[in-house]
């Protein structure tokens, strides 16, 4: 009777058969055949975060099937980086995850030191886990606010934009650039952190924790919150693993396993902090672990600010590292080490790496290939957004609309990285 | 402590301003029942409600809400620590964005409407105007201030003209509360039309969730007065409000908050979800369906948003009327007052307190709206008939035995003390903000990792 199409397409019923009774079925419990709502939220649609399209197909109000199309955002990031030389791929990589842009220059960084084979100052490994951790207490405010903000609940998300516009305060203090802060350099950082920055920041902390606390009372224990987080867009912990979920949304299916962990890079071993690990893999618990992650990540910035010590914040070598301008303009092996990398790049040996650190979203991956030239060969990038927003059609299957908005929040898909 | 001194002189200024406003409807009153009975030889009555429906419903009513969209913008500013609108100065000042007043209206007047193709024009012109007509029409009943003589008010009215009552109302009719529920009950024809007749799936989904949850709201709406109408044993707000004067435990009068806090509660949060604000506003709902007037622009979507925000007063007007003891003055008694102060000016510190009481409420509303998150469509409906709807007929048949076992509602109003204590202590039981330690690394417990 009914004759299932594709995507886009009604489900029909041939005329006259809407309400053809069987022997013994009064009217009122004959089937009614109902027809599917195809319904296109996107590219631009409040909440579909930069530009995504998803066409879903509504009975009623319950999501029977939803397609996801990605790409309006798609600027081709991977094959832009072999066209500019290894440091020029630092501000592409910014654009990736554009709330936590220090974390994506860390990877990348990492990435081209693994093939250099350069380790880089104790001081720029504490600088880089400051920063990172610090951007991941953005991204997460970002994504909390977002939640709050599409949930109905604007004034947290100005809480946490305001919480957030004070750590950018610093960090513009550092790099110079709110939004697309450029950190992180092969062989090291690009600045040290100037006078009075860490006590400066750790005020900063202070009032961030401020706000976060108050997010956490407005949102945590509110019962519309709760009721319209809890057991929606659940994730089963062996579904996360398959999906290839990383980071909290897989901690939050019960899944304990981040790489700062399982495979310490910088200077994460030193540093004591918590996982926060869920039980339901539901909204409320990908909601939970972004708040306690950033609690975390506030108690590892002030380990690392105890630990640090004064030093030089990048490696003495000047076929990496650009030589200070007294000896550019003094000396001619300074002006020519200053000549062939701007000129030509850094000449990274032939070979290839994969970097893997856990960004905010879960695990940021730079595949990089290089010739032996001053430019990448190949570049490849695994985002972490991207296995999640994949499962998007998988967690808002038979549920109903309006749970696609906490899901499509709490995954927290950034167009930048996911579109590449 | 200058800020203190600020904020009560303020608050003073705002309720002496309120006081005098309403001196002024009862002389505008007054003076054109005068006018009609002296000149035209129509009853005092015909003057007085013409002069009130321009008074209440043009000035009170459509000014309040239209400086309730300057007060939303103002106050969530204030609950998100932000200075909120005041781009618009006027010499150099801000004036507390009130001239965003005229701006906001400029802009809806002069925009571009951009009707949809396939529209069903008609349904489509007509839905704004469905949407706000009812609300408006709502506060006619709403009884602001005591019936005065007009003697007071107009001075050379004598003999039976003079004693002939001039009240801050423009009709009280039988119906009463029924009025009430019938006319706003056609409010839903405005919002389901504009999301049918839109031709827009966006807007379709809205006007279907408008439809069903006010419709759906209506039923506990309606039951959640009935305690009220039982227990005054009218239907008629003034008669209730002046019900809500006589005292009934000691010197406590029996306002309708007293004898009917669970009914209270209920009508709060069914008129709040017919109002479709957050967190109620799943019909709008902008992140998710973007709302049932999507399609509509200009002043045609100014009128929608206008008729929200009528909707705010009118609610504040019913709550204050039937549960907060309208125009009585809760702070002095009203028979001392009314002895001690002349007619007009008892007439008008009654009007001023029931505006101050609306004040509070609309202020209250405003709150609530930018504190919570929105429901999902199912637990909307969840609280309206599991929770709401049981409650309410729970209450109706509790108010009505207490009543019969005592007439002078004196056990009424101790059960609605004990009401109110229960939910008190409820409240700060299960509203008791975790203690530090119990909570800061609750969801946190460390993992070494692979």
């Amino acid at each position: 009777m009914t004759e299932k199409k594709g995507l886009g397409e009604v489900q029909t019923a041939a005329p006259g058969e809407e309400l053809r009774l069987r022997p013994g079925e009064s009217e009122l419990d004959a089937f009614m055949p109902s027809r599917r709502m195809t319904v296109n939220l996107g590219p631009s649609h409040p909440a579909m975060h930069g530009v995504t399209r998803a066409v879903v197909e509504l009975d009623g109000e319950i999501i029977r099937e939803m397609k996801l199309d990605i790409g309006f955002l798609h600027r081709g990031f991977e094959k832009s980086c072999e066209n500019v030389t290894w440091t020029q791929c630092f501000p592409y990589t910014d654009r990736l995850n554009y709330v936590s842009s220090i974390m994506n220059n860390v990877g990348f960084a990492l990435a081209v030191e693994k093939l250099c084979k350069l380790d880089v100052p104790e001081r720029a490994k504490y600088l880089r886990v400051i920063t990172s951790e610090l951007h991941r207490i953005c991204d997460h405010l970002t994504l909390v606010g977002a939640m709050g903000m599409e949930l109905g609940a604007m004034t947290v998300f100005l809480y946490a934009v305001e919480a957030r516009d004070i750590i950018w305060d610093r960090l513009a203090e550092l790099c110079g650039a709110r939004l697309t802060s450029n950190y992180a350099r092969v062989g090291g950082v690009a600045r040290d952190a100037p006078e009075g920055w860490v006590e400066k920041t750790g005020k900063t902390l202070d009032r961030v924790k401020g706000y976060v606390d108050e997010i956490d009372g407005l949102l945590s224990r509110n019962r519309i919150f709760i009721d319209r987080t809890r057991g929606t867009g659940v994730v089963p912990r062996e579904d996360a693993i398959e999906l290839g979920f990383t980071g909290p949304c897989l901690r939050a299916s019960g899944e304990p396993f981040d790489l700062r962990k399982a495979a310490p890079y910088l200077v994460y071993d030193r540093v004591d902090f918590d996982i926060p690990v869920g039980t339901n893999g539901d909204n409320f618990d990908r909601y939970q672990m972004r708040m306690e992650e950033m609690r975390q990540a506030d108690r590892i910035i002030r380990q690392c600010f105890t630990q640090m010590e004064p030093g030089e914040i990048a490696v003495q070598d000047f076929r990496y590292v650009l030589p200070p301008k007294p000896l550019v303009y003094g000396t001619i092996e300074g002006l020519m080490a200053h000549f062939k990398i701007i000129m030509e790049g850094i000449q990274v040996p032939a070979g290839e790496a994969y970097s893997y650190t856990e960004a905010a979203n879960g695990e940021l991956g730079f595949y990089v290939v290089s010739d032996g030239g001053g430019r990448p060969y190949k570049l490849g990038l695994r985002a972490p957004g991207w296995p999640m927003l994949a499962a998007l059609p998988f967690m808002t299957k038979d549920s109903l609309l309006s749970d696609l908005i906490p899901t499509f929040d709490s995954i927290n898909m950034i167009g930048g990285e996911v579109e590449q | 402590m200058n800020r203190l001194i600020g904020m009560v002189v303020l608050i003073g200024a705002v309720v002496a301003g309120l006081v005098g406003l309403s001196a002024a409807f009862y002389l505008a009153a007054g003076g054109l029942a005068w006018v009609f009975a002296e000149y035209l030889g129509a009853p005092p009555s015909f003057g007085a409600a013409i002069a009130n429906v321009v008074t209440l419903m043009l000035v009170v009513m459509m000014i309040s809400g239209s400086l309730l969209t300057v007060a939303e913008r103002k106050w969530s500013a204030m609950m998100q620590n932000r200075i909120g609108a005041n781009r618009i100065k006027v010499l150099g000042s801000a004036l507390g964005g009130i001239p965003f007043l005229a701006a906001d209206a400029l802009k809806m007047l002069t925009k571009e409407s951009a009707p949809p193709r396939g529209r069903t024009r008609v349904l489509y012109e007509m839905a704004p105007a469905l949407a706000f007509a009812p609300v408006f029409a709502l506060f006619a009943i709403i009884p602001l201030g005591p019936p005065i003589p007009l003697g007071a008010i107009v001075d050379s009215a004598a003999g039976a003209l003079g004693s002939a009552g001039v009240a801050l109302q423009v009709a009280s009719p039988d119906a009463g509360l029924l009025y009430i529920f019938a006319i706003s009950s056609l409010a839903v024809y405005g919002t389901s039309l504009a999301g049918w007749a839109s031709n827009n799936k966006l807007a379709l989904l809205g006007g279907v969730r408008a439809s069903s949850q006010m419709i759906s709201y209506e039923v506990s709406l309606g039951l959640s007065l009935v305690g009220t109408m039982l227990a005054y044993r009218t239907l008629r707000l003034e008669e209730m409000v002046t019900a809500q004067g006589l005292a009934v435990l000691g010197p406590v009068p029996a306002l309708g908050i007293l004898l009917q806090p669970v009914g209270f509660l209920i009508f709060f949060a069914s008129a709040f979800a017919e109002t479709k604000r957050a967190p109620f506003d799943l019909p709008e709902g902008e992140s998710e369906i973007v709302g049932y007037f999507v399609e509509y622009s200009g002043m045609k979507f100014g009128l929608m948003f206008l008729a929200e925000f009528v909707e705010i007063v009118v609610l504040s007007a019913i709550i204050t009327a039937v549960f907060l003891g309208g125009w009585h003055p809760i702070v002095v008694s009203t028979e001392w007052l009314r002895q001690t102060v002349t007619p007009l000016w008892f007439g008008a510190i009654c009007g001023g307190a029931f505006l101050a009481k609306m004040i509070v409420l609309m202020w209250l509303q405003l709150t609530i709206r930018w504190l919570l998150p929105r429901f999902r469509f199912d637990q909307i409906q969840k609280l309206c008939w599991k929770i709401l709807l049981p409650a309410a007929i729970a209450n109706i048949f509790i108010t009505a035995g207490a009543l019969l076992l005592d007439p002078s509602m004196q056990l009424l109003a101790w059960i609605g003390v004990a009401t109110i204590v229960i939910i008190g202590a409820i409240t700060a039981a299960v509203g008791r903000a975790p203690a530090p330690g119990e909570h800061d690394h609750a969801a946190a417990h460390a993992v070494a990792g692979h």
